[in-house]
């Protein structure tokens, strides 16, 4: 499953994780994400799978350690809107 | 949600009344805008605003006034806004759009137009915004109508215009517009029409029921504590000031909300101070943060709205520790005592 950010959604780095913003929607919402994701993580297309070895090369932490949580991330982000899914 | 779990590093949207120069004279007006006051900010001093609020990461600027159309620069300063990427909605009065208005809105994405409109009728309408407002606004709707401008509706309801809610939201939709409605709050000159314009207990639960009814309808501020829990999923379940939002007034200084614009509750003056100072370290907002109206503990609905909007209370008690008169425990009690 291919992610992209919805249109004209921002994304804010905070101390706690990521805030997403939809400006169409004045809608936000709040990933606790630490320091394991940035908004440069959801530029243009990505995959969970990108995502966790991303956070493996950065931390150490293994893929197959996160890749669960990220994939319920990615599922909440597209139930709100935030992340749209391409199916390849 | 409990705020302390998630603080912000700066706000999500800011409020900005540009100037108080308004040629209407509402009774209801928030900030009791008529003539621009001595010492508005002028362009260089709002583009070093800007570039602030750009570095902090600020998503979106809600523009007021006063009328903000009357603002020499504005639209300047709009176009330097939408360099930096920042979305800004602007309510306007829609009696003074102009060509080079309209153009530049138009097929604008980080533009939101919000025209202000409080009936359905002139005989409602001029009695809240001045004799001859009504036509005055339509003529501006239309003018807005059938581009590609994001437009809404925006009626603050009071006992005038309460009856006349679906009709409005018609009206919006026949301009391809969506309705939003405001709460009505005792501040600026709408003091003085308080108690004559508030709603009723019985309206509010009315008004809380056809909101749950109608998704559809926009609410910007605060209506979660007068709401049923239907609607809780469309919006905030607290007051964002000083925690999501703050205000600036056309002088610089700096406020928890644009309702809240007492000296006493001011964070400072951009003029002489960073906003991110003032975001961060001024005791107005970092008592806001943490009030928990002491009146509202006890209440099983505590979690739901954590003491509803603190400017009702404060201009109708002058106690921040007070309860939101309106607020769906106080009208559901007060319902069900005159039963």
């Amino acid at each position: 499953m291919v992610c992209r950010l919805a249109d004209n959604v921002r994304v804010r780095k905070e101390s706690w994780g990521l805030l997403f913003y939809s400006p169409p929607r004045h809608k936000v919402c709040f990933v606790r994400s630490g320091d394991w994701l940035s908004p440069d993580s959801f530029a243009g297309e990505w995959t969970v799978t990108g995502l966790a070895e991303g956070i493996d090369v950065r931390t150490g932490t293994p893929a197959e350690a996160v890749e669960r949580s990220l994939q319920k991330m990615t599922g909440q982000l597209i139930d709100s809107r935030m992340v749209v899914d391409e199916l390849r | 949600m409990n705020y302390a779990d998630w603080p912000l590093s700066a706000p999500v949207n800011i409020t900005w009344e540009i100037t108080h120069r308004c040629n209407l004279k509402c009774i209801h007006c928030l900030s009791g805008s008529s003539n621009e006051s001595p010492g508005e900010l002028n362009l260089t001093e709002c583009k070093n605003i800007v570039d602030q609020l750009v570095a902090l990461g600020v998503f979106e600027i809600n523009f007021g006034g006063g009328e903000p159309l009357l603002q020499d620069y504005f639209l300047p300063l709009l176009r330097y806004i939408h360099e930096k990427g920042i979305v800004t909605c602007i309510s306007t009065n829609g009696t003074v759009l102009n060509d080079e208005a309209v153009t530049y809105f138009t097929d604008n994405p980080l533009v939101n137009i919000q025209v202000s409109l409080d009936g359905a009728s002139a005989e409602v309408n001029d009695r809240i915004r001045g004799r001859g407002t009504f036509y005055k606004i339509l003529s501006g709707i239309e003018c807005l109508a059938g581009k590609n401008i994001t437009l809404s509706i925006n009626t603050v309801v009071t006992s005038l215009n309460f009856h006349q809610l679906t009709e409005l939201k018609e009206m919006a939709s026949s301009y391809g517009a969506r309705l939003r409605v405001s709460r009505f709050r005792p501040s600026g000159r709408a003091r003085d029409s308080w108690d004559n314009l508030r709603l009723n207990s019985a309206q509010l639960q009315e008004l809380s029921g056809w909101l749950s009814n109608d998704p559809s309808i926009l609410t910007g501020d605060s209506f979660f504590s007068i709401s049923q829990d239907g609607r809780s999923q469309l919006g905030l379940d607290m007051c964002g000031a000083c925690k999501l939002t703050a205000c600036i007034d056309p002088c610089g200084f700096v406020y928890p909300c644009a309702f809240m614009q007492e000296r006493e509750f001011c964070g400072g003056n951009l003029r002489e101070i960073l906003f991110e100072d003032i975001w961060n370290e001024s005791t107005s907002f970092l008592y806001f943060r943490q009030l928990e109206p002491e009146s509202c503990r006890a209440c099983p609905r505590f979690d739901k709205c954590r003491g509803g909007c603190p400017a009702v209370a404060y201009f109708v008690s002058r106690d921040l520790n007070s309860a939101d008169p309106e607020c769906l425990a106080n009208w559901s009690r007060e319902v069900g005592s005159k039963r």
